[in-house]
């Protein structure tokens, strides 16, 4: 029942409107990466010619395994404490228990305060005079002296997990809110404990929302620049690293897209394991 | 002392100011289908629940096979239930869920396979053993619901609504197969339902539910023919209610009379029954028979008109109007037709008129 042109005319309005997306994809992806993978095969300072010294220099300090090591550790070492950290908090919110939307407000507010801000704030908290440590040399037997937390990479992770933590717990929620409670009751009738419940059917059936959520957090946070550049101290990952190329005078442009190249394709790996646990069948 | 699986001894339960269950009472015998029956909302689940102990009730106690297990959590109470939505797990398959109940009893790989390949064979579901419940058809899901219920032999099987989620053959289909099982293994069982054709069809005593309470405990005959609320008369199938006084009591025939608008009805006699007292008067309409107009006259015969008739495909339903303020519904099989304005005769057969003594 098409008329005749109509097909035509389909492609053309087709067209408009992916116009603006494509547009978009050109000029904020497309272009900047293409100038970035350039920049990085050019000698440093220079218009022409096309090197690799920058990749090759750069991958053969030993630095650069630390640098991208410390990346990875930062990054999943948030996921997994954000995610370890919301399902009790989940469990916890969904009975609705007295004020739980204020629970929610509140996971959420790492979130509404900038980075910046945020991470000079965590240093004040958490400093050898923060209130974290009075807490503790207060109140902790054994404990008379400040802990170092910032500046050290335990202190830099539980930085990472007050920012991200807030995605994760959100998916955890709305995973756990999403499960139909006959099937929880199914189980404890057919004799499962609290924690049989939790093991065998809880937590198979929120995996993959987790999983999901975790990567896309895992991919923010291997990008994270405000709370190491800030709270970091000498431990400094590949965004940090890329940066301080920059900070040079004159700056080293060329070594510091051959960093963030190599920032860019360890995420797209990311990406395509993220694309395989999406592809999984979510039951 | 009687013999009793289950026992809500004056069980009461709140939600706020809502009271779901009202200081109800309820004994259900080693072996029987008990079927609590009511309309959506009175209370049906929650009872079943404070059973389960997935309700703990404000006040009263739960006792299954002799033993108060008020405080005793749910998953200590050895029970079988299969829910409306069915539940099932989504994320194991056929086999894993029956498995589950039996897996966290610790019973041997072996001997679980036996038991469940056991359970899906009495479901006739044994060749789905590897298909996720997303795979299989409502019908074939409800189920496997039902094997995981039973696979471990607890000692009561409790069913929430199980067919309402299913198609109207499928659910008569079914009540079948749920009763066999049941007979089959001498299990003592609780099923809910709104769906009074379904109680009375699988139950062998239904106790019919309103608002919080328990209007009537019986066998499903009982239940039918001997309502003694108005609420279980009008729940269990159509009935017409007339209000009227008894004006006679004749102890030989044990009949008494009751007059209706004008109308002097005879009706079976009981004890509490004296001249003078306001009832209730009622009949289902596919008790009365409608005759033609040349029919002799007799006891419990009116004359009336056919205000309007209605063609249902096996019945029709007819308004007769008997006298200036009584219409009457009747209901009849399709042979003897009549149309709307003919003179017709009622009768209204003795056995089938009820009266309620107020
Ligand atoms: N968790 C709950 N919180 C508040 N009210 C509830 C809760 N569960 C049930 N109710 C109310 O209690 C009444 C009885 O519910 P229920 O036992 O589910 O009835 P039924 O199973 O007979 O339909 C209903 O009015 C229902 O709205
Ligand atoms: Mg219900």
């Amino acid at each position: 029942m098409l008329k005749r042109g109509s097909k035509a005319r389909f492609i053309l309005i087709t067209l408009l409107l992916l116009s603006p997306g494509l547009l978009t994809f050109f000029l904020l992806f497309f272009y900047p990466m293409m100038v970035t993978l350039t920049r990085s095969l050019r000698p440093e300072g220079e218009q022409i010619g096309w090197t690799l010294e920058h990749y090759v220099t750069f991958l053969a300090e030993p630095r650069a395994r630390e640098v991208i090591l410390l990346t990875f550790v930062l990054s999943i070492g948030a996921v997994l404490c954000s995610v370890l950290l919301s399902i009790p908090l989940g469990l916890a919110l969904r009975q609705k228990l007295r004020a739980h939307r204020f629970y929610r407000l509140t996971m959420i507010t790492p979130r509404v305060v900038p980075g910046l801000i945020g991470a000079l704030g965590l240093l004040l908290l958490f400093g050898s005079r923060g209130w974290v440590n009075l807490f503790l040399i207060r109140f902790v037997p054994f404990v008379n002296e400040p802990i170092s937390i910032n500046y050290t990479i335990p202190g830099l992770i539980l930085f990472y997990t007050w920012l991200y933590f807030p995605f994760i717990a959100l998916t955890t929620l709305a995973a756990l809110e999403g499960l139909d409670p006959a099937i929880e009751e199914a189980a404890d009738v057919a004799g499962a404990n609290r924690w049989q419940v939790l093991r065998h059917v809880v937590i198979p059936l929120i995996t993959p929302a987790i999983l999901a959520g975790s990567v896309l957090t895992f991919m923010a946070a291997f990008g994270a620049f405000s709370i190491p550049l800030i709270a970091g101290g000498n431990h400094r990952p590949l965004s940090v690293e890329i940066y301080r190329q920059i900070d040079f005078t004159p700056a080293r442009w060329s070594a510091a897209s051959a960093r963030a190249m190599i920032m860019a394709v360890l995420q797209v790996i990311f990406l395509t394991i993220y694309m395989r646990v999406l592809r999984r069948p979510i039951t | 002392m009687p013999d009793y699986m289950i026992e809500l001894r004056d069980v009461t339960k709140r939600y706020g100011d809502l009271v779901a269950n009202d200081n109800v009472t309820l004994q259900i015998r080693r072996g029987e289908l008990m079927t609590l029956l009511g309309p959506s909302g009175c209370g049906k689940t929650t009872a079943l629940r404070c059973i389960t102990g997935h309700n703990i009730p404000d006040e009263g106690r739960v006792f299954i096979d002799g033993e108060d297990v008020t405080d005793v959590p749910t998953y200590k109470r050895e029970l079988g239930m299969v829910f409306q939505s069915f539940a099932l797990f989504p994320h194991m398959t056929v086999f894993g869920n029956v498995e589950f109940p039996l897996m966290i009893r610790r019973m041997n790989k072996a001997e679980r396979r036996e038991w469940v390949m056991d359970a899906l064979r009495m479901i006739r579901m044994e060749e789905y053993e590897d298909h996720y419940p997303r795979q299989i058809s409502g019908g074939q899901q409800q189920r496997v619901g039902l094997a995981r219920a039973l696979v471990y032999r607890p000692k009561v099987l409790l069913l929430d609504e199980p067919l309402s989620n299913l198609d109207a053959k499928l659910r008569e289909e079914m009540r079948f197969e749920i009763r066999d099982l049941i007979d089959r293994l001498g299990i003592t069982a609780v099923y809910v339902t709104h769906d009074q054709a379904e109680a009375l069809a699988l139950s062998d005593r239904v106790a019919v539910r309103n608002a919080g309470h328990i209007e009537q405990v019986g066998m499903p005959d009982e239940i039918y023919d001997l309502p003694q609320t108005r609420f279980v008369a009008d729940f269990i199938g159509l009935s017409e209610f007339l209000a009227g006084t008894l004006s006679a009591v004749h102890t030989e025939e044990r009949t008494a009379t009751v007059a209706v608008d004008g109308l002097e009805i005879h009706v079976p006699a009981t004890p509490e029954m004296a001249p003078g007292r306001k009832v209730l008067f009622f009949i289902r309409p596919n008790d009365i028979e409608l005759l033609p107009a040349s029919q002799e006259s007799g006891i419990n015969v009116f004359v009336g008109v056919v205000e309007k008739k209605t063609y249902l495909g096996d019945r029709s339903d007819y308004r007769v109007r008997v006298s200036e303020g009584l219409e009457l519904r009747v209901q009849t099989d399709g042979k003897v037709r009549f149309e709307e304005g003919e003179n017709v005769k009622v009768h209204l057969p003795i056995p089938h008129c009820r009266v309620i003594v107020e």
